[in-house]
């Protein structure tokens, strides 16, 4: 069999630059914005993913970790009845306003109080051991280093929270949070900061870890059935970090905006695709016409043009992969919130190529025109 | 009256009608006016001639071809090549029965700017179903029969206009059709490559019997034919054998014999 779509192809390829450019931006546009919003939306919930918690207790009906209220200290005690919890932590989350020593006006900041034991679950994946036993110090705060800036403060200054003077003992990477500043301290040192009376004697979370991680489903659902310690529910951590995230996701429009963003992006890729796709058939009417009249079937000369989609589809996947994947490297290496899972890349990808095939689908129309009987004039 | 695609000798090949038109009409429509194209033509074509059909530019000698290749339909009356009513096929049967026994010349070379003269060749007969190999050996031997042999790695780009009529006729001759159709073959190019053409034609109907209809406007042609039907206004007016070749054409002499 003659090739003749990979041949046309690359013998004409200027012609089809254009398609495999824009297919190949497409995909880039799309892994880029799916990068970028699973990044921003994922650190909604950096603080369940950060930590090795399998279950999150707190108020019922939380919606997503950022808007905890206070539970009952009481509920404590509950989960250690369970014989699967094998430990249970709280988390103290306080919602504060931050005045740096330089002239950076107040900064809303999230105070995480954890414990700060090196075994410790809270933050156990974005705090090596050693920063966090310096919480251990009165009023010692760590910040994420992309934030430094916008506290205006370096490592060993001292600012204050809600009034109360803390220092900056540290900085960590992975910390940075979704409407404001994640600020993380002991647990004394966030109790201190509270500055609302209600709060006394009261936590936001109880984190626990099980036994079992695997059964962690089922403990969550017994948990979360009696009310002996004031109202409180249950969650294993990887539901309240989707929770958490689809709570920003749509809680902000930006799903909604994704999507059609998404939309524009298809059809736009698609129009010129297609276009691109349809001249180059049309460049070859004649040509195909020719085939045509010597027998080869209509289908066949289809499949030619759908083959000639797929190269350019192929090719503009490559160059998404490869670019995307480029930017993904430097938009990590500056701290810029950008995650890919392998099934969002998977869909990514497919969209684009289902962009290709669309295009070619198109352009398959305009065979149409490939009538022998018009090469007889 | 119907004829069996044998494989024939230049000497009993007169007898063999191998396309026949019958009553044929054929008019078009533009706007408000229909203009007939054909006016009930009948005709025969024996196997191993080379029919000329000659006449003006409108006269319906291209109209009258598409309808004798299947390429259109008739209005009224059929149309029966090898025995087969083309009237009686589908679309898709139209194309297996083009696939299978016609070739097709164009005034326009129509080659793909992509591929090399022998992948053109090679193109439509991967569609018949021919192994790589066969493709290949017969693609090299219709080259090599119109005399490209040496330039067969060659682009479109890199081939002069009859070079390039030669590869579109070594395309259609590869399939090995029974009918081959030419449209204004030479009109296209110079009176020395379209003498080589229209002597390459000549030898294919005579060493492979193949029925070849050609149809041109070019006077130079008429004394290549086996046979000149000469149309005007969408009807056959004269219908004669040239006794002889002309003098002087150079390419008469170099007829083989079959």
């Amino acid at each position: 069999m003659v090739a003749l779509a990979r041949k046309t192809l690359v013998y004409e390829w200027r012609r089809f630059l254009p398609a495999v450019l824009a297919v190949g931006f497409a995909g880039l546009l799309q892994l880029l914005q799916a990068a970028l919003v699973l990044g921003i939306f994922g650190s909604a919930s950096v603080y369940i993913t950060g930590s090795s918690a399998d279950l999150w207790t707190g108020y019922p009906g939380t919606q997503s970790v950022n808007l905890g209220r206070p539970i009952s200290s009481g509920v404590e005690m509950r989960l250690r009845m369970d014989p699967e919890v094998t430990r249970v932590e709280p988390f103290q989350w306080v919602d504060a306003d931050w005045r740096g020593p330089s002239d950076t006006g107040g900064v809303s900041v999230f105070v995480s109080g954890i414990d700060p034991q090196p075994d410790g679950m809270m933050f156990s994946l974005a705090l090596p051991a050693a920063l966090r036993a310096r919480l251990n110090e009165p009023d010692a705060v760590i910040v994420d280093v992309a934030d430094l800036n916008s506290l205006g403060v370096a490592v060993g200054d001292t600012a204050a929270i809600n009034g109360h003077r803390v220092r900056v003992v540290g900085v960590s990477r992975g910390l940075r949070a979704l409407g404001g500043v994640n600020v993380v301290a002991s647990l004394a040192t966030a109790r201190r900061l509270d500055t609302d009376p209600a709060n006394v004697d009261r936590t936001t979370y109880f984190v626990a870890k099980v036994r079992n991680p695997d059964l962690a489903g089922a403990i969550a659902e017994r948990l979360r059935g009696a009310s002996d310690f004031g109202s409180y529910d249950v969650w294993t951590a990887k539901d309240f970090a989707r929770r958490s995230k689809m709570y920003w996701m749509f809680d902000t429009g930006a799903g909604a905006g994704v999507l059609f963003l998404a939309g524009i992006v298809f059809l736009v890729g698609a129009v010129i695709t297609s276009q691109t796709l349809v001249a180059a058939v049309i460049g070859s009417i004649r040509e195909y016409a020719t085939l045509n009249a010597l027998g080869v079937g209509v289908g066949a000369l289809r499949k030619v043009v759908m083959e000639q989609a797929f190269w350019v589809g192929a090719l503009g996947l490559i160059c998404s992969a490869v670019i995307g994947g480029l930017l993904l490297i430097l938009g990590h290496s500056y701290s810029v919130p950008v995650a890919l899972s392998p099934a969002t890349t998977i869909a990514c990808l497919s969209l684009v190529m289902a962009l290709a095939v669309v295009s070619g689908l198109a352009a398959m129309r305009s065979l149409r025109r490939a009538d022998p009987a018009s090469l007889l004039r | 009256m119907s004829s069996q695609p044998l494989p024939m000798t230049a000497l009993d090949a007169t007898t063999q009608v191998s396309l026949q038109a019958i009553s044929v009409s054929k008019s078009f429509v533009s706007g408000h006016v229909q203009s007939t194209v054909l006016h009930d033509l009948t005709l025969n074509m024996c196997a191993s001639e080379l029919t000329l059909i000659s006449g003006p530019s409108g006269c319906g000698k291209s109209t009258l071809l598409a309808i004798l290749s299947g390429l259109q339909g008739a209005d009224q009356g059929k149309v029966i090549a090898l025995g087969q009513d083309l009237s009686l096929l589908n679309l898709r049967a139209l194309e297996r029965f083009r696939l299978l026994h016609t070739g097709f010349v164009f005034q326009g070379f129509n080659l793909f700017p992509a591929l090399n003269a022998l992948e053109q060749v090679e193109l439509p007969l991967s569609y018949l179903g021919l192994s790589k190999t066969e493709a290949r050996r017969r693609a090299t031997e219709s080259l090599e029969e119109v005399g490209l042999g040496p330039r067969m790695r060659l682009r479109p780009s890199e081939l002069s206009g009859g070079e390039k009529q030669r590869v579109a006729i070594a395309r259609a001759l590869a399939k090995r059709p029974e009918l081959l159709f030419a449209d204004e073959p030479t009109s296209a190019l110079d009176a020395a490559n379209g003498q080589i053409i229209i002597d390459i034609l000549h030898r294919i109907a005579r060493t492979h019997g193949t029925t070849v209809l050609c149809v041109s406007h070019d006077p130079r042609l008429v004394g290549h034919a086996d046979r000149v039907l000469s149309m005007e206004d969408g009807r056959i007016l004269s219908d004669h054998r040239p006794t002889s070749l002309p003098t002087g054409s150079g390419y008469g002499t170099e007829e083989p014999s079959a």
